[in-house]
């Protein structure tokens, strides 16, 4: 069925071609396998598809049949969204063209350029893109790892995990202490740890207003630190308590059976625990052979990894230069490496690479702030052009015009990402 | 000039945005004052290269023309989205994210965009 479909595009496409399929050797179509279906694996999926019209065979791996977006996912810990809000399917990837398969990418053999599934099945490639997202470090939290999610949720995959964060706070007893653990830089966006504090005091403000949040920081500041500081202190007076790595925030340990917390040796017993800890590039990142400690180095230009010019990496996997490992970020990425991807596959015309990227995040109703930059590609990597970021002390009516903007950022780069 | 430009440009404003794109701060805008020459808007965009370019515009306009706090930027005729992008450009208009990606796009660029935006309905 998706066969023939494939088939009837591909020819019309081919007959109406000017450029040469300069690729396509031996096996027909150019293929592209897309390991990922998160922001930067949809949208690069989604891009390919649609303007090589039918001229290029493309696989997208996926385990999840819904992607629950990491974005918004604070929003629906504070109450403003609901989980169904977050969660977006593949059907119109499959619709624009797009092979969807959902499985699990095992291994990467980069001479005979096939990706094998956990299911099994061998998929062959000329070019892969890998945008597998992040896994954590293990050890970086003392006394965390994986089979402590349950216990204390790390809710920076969002899904089950957010909703389990959801639940334990709602059973928070009267009076009690949210904790949160930050994670060191870099990680995956870096305002999301304190839009997820602004959030839950928000949550609490009106359902626990007693309840305190204590953070341990292995940093000695982080991103719109003053703006958040002072939605705090508007908001929120009291209730938080962030202890940076000034003050010993970078000496924490857990204990998930009895539920506390140690920070520079005082040991606190909490309520709930959530525990963000150092990250690393998706495994797969790793298999394939195309990282270089904790992530993937990648050509600032077309996102092809420095180990492998058929391979590339995007998102939060790839360490590139300047740009925040956000959702965003790995869109604008996603469709520079489809245009360079589509280019050397069926030698259609490759502009030059431009990246932007912009990062809202809520603090309390209609007080929304942001920062954001573009990018351009230098030899040596992504590298930071002009940016802006809110004031303190902006109006409410500003504020408020930021965070009706994000609602309709949502909007649009989820449909960008997933049609 | 400054009247034919912005009479067509107001209209598609209040069409796809009710609530109104120029939000509250428009006293803080000096677009009444605002003109782009002649030569600037006669260049010819190329739709193709616009097209790339809008990679840049779609994660926050969205291409189906739906409006949901950040106003459609489609079907607009040409001489009003180069009149607009300018007046970022030039930061008559005041907004921080387009006035940054507008002041980034050169003259031939804008043209591109203005151009392949035109097509979408
Ligand atoms: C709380 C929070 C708030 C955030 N808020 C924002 C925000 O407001 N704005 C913003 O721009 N960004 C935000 N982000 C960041 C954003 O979610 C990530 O940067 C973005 O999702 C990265 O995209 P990616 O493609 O690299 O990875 P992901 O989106 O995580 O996608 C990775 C995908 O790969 C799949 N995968 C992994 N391994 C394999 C494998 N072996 N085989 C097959 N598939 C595999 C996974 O199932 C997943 O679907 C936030 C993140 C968090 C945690
Ligand atoms: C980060 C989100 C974002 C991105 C990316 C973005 N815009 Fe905008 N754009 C906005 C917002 C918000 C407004 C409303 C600004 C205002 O109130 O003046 C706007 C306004 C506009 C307007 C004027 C709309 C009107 O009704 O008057 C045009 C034209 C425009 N953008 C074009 C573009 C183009 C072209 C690009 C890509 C090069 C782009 N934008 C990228 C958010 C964005």
């Amino acid at each position: 069925m998706k066969l023939n479909r494939r088939t009837f595009l591909g020819t019309a496409a081919a007959a109406s071609m000017s450029a040469p399929a300069v690729y396509a050797g031996g096996h027909g179509k150019p293929r592209v396998v897309v390991v990922g279906g998160g922001a930067g694996g949809a949208t690069a999926a989604r891009y390919i598809a649609k303007d090589s019209k039918g001229a290029i065979d493309v696989t997208l791996i996926e385990p999840t049949r819904t992607y629950y977006t990491c974005f918004f996912s604070n929003l629906y810990l504070g109450g403003f969204k609901d989980v169904e809000d977050i969660g977006h399917s593949y059907g119109n990837l499959a619709a624009a063209g797009v092979n969807v398969v959902h499985d699990w990418a095992v291994g990467v053999d980069r001479d005979a350029k096939t990706v094998s599934l956990a299911g099994g099945a061998s998929v062959a490639y000329d070019k892969l893109i890998l945008s597998p997202g992040i896994d954590f470090v293990d050890g970086a939290v003392q006394g965390w790892d994986l089979s402590s999610q349950n216990a204390m949720p790390h809710a920076y995959k969002a899904g089950s995990q957010t909703e389990l964060l959801k639940a334990q706070l709602a059973a928070m007893p009267s009076g009690g202490t949210f904790a949160l653990v930050a994670p060191p830089n870099p990680y995956r966006c870096p305002p999301g740890p304190y839009e997820r504090i602004s959030m839950v005091a928000h949550y609490l403000k009106n359902n626990n207003p007693t309840a305190k949040i204590i953070v341990a920081d292995p940093k000695p500041k982080f991103s719109k630190m003053a703006l958040f500081q002072e939605g705090w202190a508007n908001h929120y007076d009291g209730m938080i308590d962030w202890i940076g790595s000034e003050f010993g925030g970078s000496n924490v340990s857990v204990n998930p059976d009895a539920m506390t917390v140690t920070i520079d040796g005082e040991e606190t017993k909490v309520d709930v625990c959530n525990v963000i800890p150092a990250m690393k590039a998706g495994r797969i990142a790793d298999m394939a052979g195309v990282t270089d400690g904790r992530w993937a180095p990648v050509n600032a230009a077309d996102m092809s990894t420095k180990a492998d010019p058929d391979v590339y990496v995007l998102g939060d996997a790839s360490q590139q230069g300047d740009m925040p490992k956000s959702g965003f970020s790995a869109n604008s990425q996603a469709k520079v490496c489809a245009n360079a991807v589509r280019g050397a596959l069926t030698g259609s015309k490759v502009f030059p690479a431009k990246f932007s990227n912009t990062c809202w995040s809520l603090i309390s109703t209609n007080d929304g702030v942001k920062v954001g930059a573009t990018y351009e590609a230098t030899d040596e990597k992504i590298a930071k052009v002009d940016g802006f970021i809110s004031k303190t002390g902006e109006s409410a009516d500003v504020r408020q015009a930021t965070y009706e903007e994000s609602e309709g950022w949502y909007s649009g780069i989820t449909a960008d990402m997933f049609g | 000039m400054m009247k034919h430009i912005l009479m067509p440009l107001f209209s598609v404003c209040f069409l796809s945005a009710p609530l109104g794109a120029f939000g509250d701060d428009q006293d803080a805008d000096d677009t009444d004052e605002f003109d782009v020459s002649e030569e600037i808007l006669s260049i010819k965009g190329d739709p193709e290269y616009g097209e790339y370019l809008s990679g840049d515009c779609t994660g926050c306009h969205q291409v189906d023309g739906s409006y949901d706090g950040i106003p459609s930027i489609t079907g607009w005729d040409e001489e009003s989205f180069v009149w607009a992008m300018h007046s970022y450009k030039e930061k008559a208009r005041e907004h921080p994210v387009m006035q940054m990606m507008a002041g980034r796009l050169s003259n031939d660029e804008i043209a591109a965009l203005a151009a392949y935006f035109a097509t979408l309905e």
